[in-house]
């Protein structure tokens, strides 16, 4: 029996379930869209980068195992074309827009998801950040709380909000330092969360663009350690947050933080990832949306390690 | 300009049915002739009035194509050949020739015999159609007529499926019908030369999918097969004697193998030795592991995989049976479907498409209480599942095979207009390559940029090539010679080689022009005004005052006399030939603006 062929009879015995898909070029997000749909993109250098819009098939949204299911393919239901790398990619809640973001620069690029008698994303406008050139690739996050918003920066002191649709910026964050961010998140239309790849955690209130409030530092370590950040949207401002935030960093230190208590962790654990300090470049740390209190960590070699909130 | 003219009869922008009419350099081409299978009326057939409305369609058609077995490819074909009229050559390869009247006798029993249809093809027909058969190999190129060519490549998908190069002078067309760009356990992968096509007609059906991994589908396949065998259920497994049935073995086998498993494995009587005889037959059209391993071993006699007996349907505990008919509509396979599906230990597993009323398409549809013959009704309990093993090119394996054939052309057929305007941006954009999606009816016309191959003669390859710069391979180079046309054929040579093959003469054409000066002086006087007025300007040019009086420039003759009448004028004659036009012409006007004064 070839390898191949002994992989596929170990997996019946290691998976339940295994679906396996070959994209044509890789992509380093995948994120959901509305209607079940997810979105892929490439992030070669050279321009034709792909933005696919794909309806996964009917055996992976149901719970139960269906067996022997017909319909088992992805399918493309949109794309377009991106002339740069797309590092991340972000829906606009109740629009039909998207906003993507990637080398060379920090500017952001905003897309119209296809009509009805077309299956093509239709790039949009270009969303030019304050001295974007020379600055990393900028991190983003979306809300359709008061208008379309998008939260974007590559640094701690490039942190803004523009306006989808009118390109306005309408807040930008207090200066706290230029240390580089590794990921940033609306918490709720008020509130936002912001990670530097140092692991330093800061949240910060629109309605009081000067005051940023930092959470615990996470434990000292070598200075090429990197971290990512894991959180969620709350649905309403007042609804206090029972969903701590996560950090990973590159060794595979996991921390969870409340942010009612950013003084002290709420739990530490080590978790396993292959190639230690191999940098953050594809490390991602996610609550999962469904199962309560779980959290998915992936890294380079694309395992993937489902994680209990309970660790120590 | 030239143009290719291609129109889909079926399989525009649909699925079902593959029929496309090509036209390529006056010569008319059918590229399959299939059935819609979801269709009992005259729409399952392609619609053959668009070929022509008047005239034979022999005369009108040099040739019909058949890509490979399938009756979404052929199923229309003992139809058009034998009732609609066609009596020219029809081409495919020699499995699909071998396979393609067992299928489509089989078809054409369920929708007779079973369905009650009348206007039907018949048993004879599918016999008087295949005898106008032209069986063809890989690679193979065959001369339909004297300009029109074909040849086939492998297209893997089933067994004899081949794509095939349509070719007339320098303008041609590849047809892929169905093909896949992976291997799998029985078959290779599809593939083709760089030969450049000017269009590639290409299958879309797929071409906005990503595929489920095949070795996913397989697992889930083994799963439940060995779920059911191990709490002691039987597996029907209804097959075609050919096709996906032999993978399912060498999958079964090699996992019966590993796991030591004991349950047996049966293959429907009858079904091993014209499965076995086929495959022998055409070993060269399997995959490289099975004809390396045929050597020693024909792959296709399993250890673990023995013949049926009607008998052992009745036996006690778990088995596995792979039984003809493919669609639960008859036979074999019905009779076990019978007997197991009472019980809900069991499973049977439909792994193709199943046309509409046969017992496979209702308990697909989820039909649990069949009605069978003398009104028995049937209680379904056993479980029912579908699992497509078909071979297809996915998005990725399309523009794999555009990158190997590097068309100037893509055509996509199979697929929704609305749902590909983003592959053919991709196309488009990916290889700089214009790319259509004709709808059913809808011609489309391919303007093509035949080369016409002349030969040089040698004497004026090194003659012109020693003029100038020398020759770069990146820059185009100017050169100038007489076409010849010969019987058929184009030469480029010398003017003086020309004449000479034509036997004529060369004739020097000359302009002359008179120009008046007024210049009292006497004509030799004038003459040295003129030379040194030339002189003085026409710096890069060579001219000459010669002994007789007159002057050159050039080729071109300057000479002078005194007018007739007016011992004033000098009547300056200027003469060249046909190639100093430009000088001539200017020389002239230079003069008409007469001579600058001397000085005293």
């Amino acid at each position: 029996m070839d390898a191949a062929d002994e992989w596929l009879v170990q997996s019946l015995r290691l998976y339940r379930d295994l679906h396996t898909f070959e994209l044509q070029a890789p992509t380093r997000l995948i994120e959901w869209a509305r209607g079940n749909r997810v979105c892929v993109a490439g992030y070669g250098q050279s321009d034709g980068n792909e933005i696919l819009q794909l309806i996964p098939p009917p055996t992976l949204l149901t719970k139960e195992t269906q067996g022997l299911c017909p319909e088992r393919d992805f399918k493309v239901e949109c794309g377009g074309f991106s002339e740069r790398p797309v590092y991340s990619l972000k829906y606009v809640p109740d629009t039909s827009l998207l906003v993507t973001s990637g080398p060379p620069n920090s500017s952001l690029q905003v897309w119209q998801v296809s009509a009805e008698d077309s299956d093509v994303i239709k790039s949009v406008s270009t969303l030019a950040t304050e001295n974007c050139t020379g600055q990393s690739w900028a991190k983003i996050d979306t809300i359709s709380a008061r208008a379309p918003w998008v939260l974007h920066g590559s640094r701690l002191d490039r942190v803004q909000i523009t306006e989808v649709e009118s390109r306005k910026s309408v807040y930008t964050a207090a200066s706290r330092g230029s240390e580089e961010l590794s990921g940033l998140a609306f918490l709720d239309c008020n509130t936002l969360l912001l990670c530097c790849a140092t692991g330093r955690l800061c949240l910060a209130d629109v309605r009081q663009p000067q005051s940023l409030v930092e959470a615990t530092p996470v434990p000292s370590a070598p200075c090429s350690e990197q971290w990512c950040l894991g959180s969620r949207h709350r649905a309403q401002p007042s609804e206090p947050s029972s969903q701590p935030v996560a950090r990973l960093s590159s060794r595979g230190l996991l921390t969870l933080t409340d942010l009612r208590k950013t003084s002290e962790f709420l739990a530490l654990a080590k978790a396993r990832v292959p190639s230690p300090g191999s940098g953050a470049e594809f490390l991602c740390v996610s609550w999962a949306p469904a199962l309560e209190g779980c959290l998915a960590i992936s890294e380079r070699e694309r395992n993937k390690e489902r994680l209990n909130k309970g660790l120590e | 300009m030239p143009e290719i003219k291609v129109t889909p009869l079926g399989a525009g922008q649909d699925v079902g049915r593959s029929c496309i009419l090509v036209s390529i350099a006056g010569k008319n081409v059918m590229l399959d002739c299939g059935m819609h299978m979801g269709y009992n009326d005259d729409r399952r057939f392609p619609d053959f009035s668009y070929i022509t409305q008047n005239g034979r369609l022999t005369d009108f058609l040099d040739c019909v194509i058949i890509s490979h077995f399938h009756l979404d490819h052929c199923g229309a074909l003992p139809y058009f050949s034998e009732m609609v009229g066609y009596d020219g050559p029809i081409y495919m390869t020699h499995p699909t020739k071998a396979i393609c009247p067992i299928l489509l006798e089989d078809y054409r029993k369920i929708t007779v015999d079973k369905k009650g249809e009348t206007n039907f093809f018949t048993s004879q027909m599918i016999k008087d159609c295949m005898k106008k058969v032209v069986a063809v190999h890989l690679h193979q190129t065959v001369q339909v007529d004297e300009e029109l060519e074909i040849k086939a490549y492998y297209a893997g998908h089933v067994l004899g499926a081949a794509m095939f190069q349509i070719k007339v002078g320098c303008e041609s067309v590849v047809y892929t019908g169905d093909y896949n760009m992976t291997p799998d356990r029985h078959l290779g992968a599809a593939w083709i030369d760089k030969c450049r096509p000017d269009l590639l007609i290409t299958e879309s059906t797929y071409a906005t999918t990503i595929r489920d991994s095949k070795r996913c589908r397989e697992r889930d396949f083994l799963k439940k097969v060995h779920e059911t065998v191990e709490r002691g259920g039987k597996v029907l497994i209804p097959v075609f004697a050919l096709g996906r049935a032999q993978e399912l073995c060498i999958l079964l086998e090699t996992f019966w193998e590993r796991m030591n498993l004991k349950a047996p494995i049966y293959f429907s009587t009858g079904l091993t030795e014209k499965a076995n005889h086929y495959y022998k037959l055409f070993i060269t059209w399997t995959n490289q592991k099975i004809r390396k391993t045929f050597v020693q071993r024909n792959m296709f006699e399993f250890k673990h995989i023995k013949a049926f007996d009607r008998a052992f349907a009745d036996n006690p505990g778990p088995m596995v049976v792979f039984a003809t008919p493919g669609m639960l509509h008859a036979g074999q396979s019905l009779q076990i479907f019978r007997k197991w599906a009472g019980n809900e230990k069991n499973m049977v597993i439909m792994p193709g498409y199943c046309v509409q009323g046969t017992v496979g398409h209702k308990i697909l549809s989820g039909q649990r209480k069949l009605e069978m013959e003398g009104r028995q009704i049937l209680e379904v309990k056993m479980q029912v599942e579908y699992m497509s093993f078909s071979a297809h090119a996915d998005a990725k394996g399309i523009m794999q095979l555009i990158r190997q054939a590097e068309p100037r052309n893509v055509l996509l057929v199979h697929g929704e207009a609305k749902k590909m305007e983003f592959l053919k941006q991709k196309i488009e954009q990916e290889f700089h390559v214009s790319c259509f999606m004709p709808a059913n009816g809808e011609t489309t016309s391919i303007l093509t940029n035949p080369c016409i191959p002349v030969d040089i003669s040698l004497g004026l390859l090194k003659r012109e090539t020693a003029i100038g710069p020398l020759p770069d391979a990146k820059r185009p180079k100017l050169m100038h010679g007489t076409l010849l046309m010969k019987d058929n054929s184009f030469r480029l040579v010398s003017p003086e080689q020309a004449l000479k093959e034509l036997g004529l003469a060369e004739h020097q054409l000359r302009f002359t022009c008179r120009v008046h000066i007024q210049d009292p002086r006497k004509e030799h006087e004038t003459v040295l005004r003129v030379y040194n007025h030339l002189k003085g300007i026409l710096k890069d040019y060579s001219v000459q005052h010669l002994p007789d009086g007159s002057i050159t420039v050039e080729s071109i003759l300057i000479q002078a006399t005194a007018h007739s009448e007016d011992q004033g004028t000098k009547v300056l004659l200027v003469s060249w030939t046909y190639q100093d036009e430009e000088l001539g012409s200017y020389l002239t006007s230079l003069l008409k603006k007469g001579l600058p004064q001397s000085p005293p």
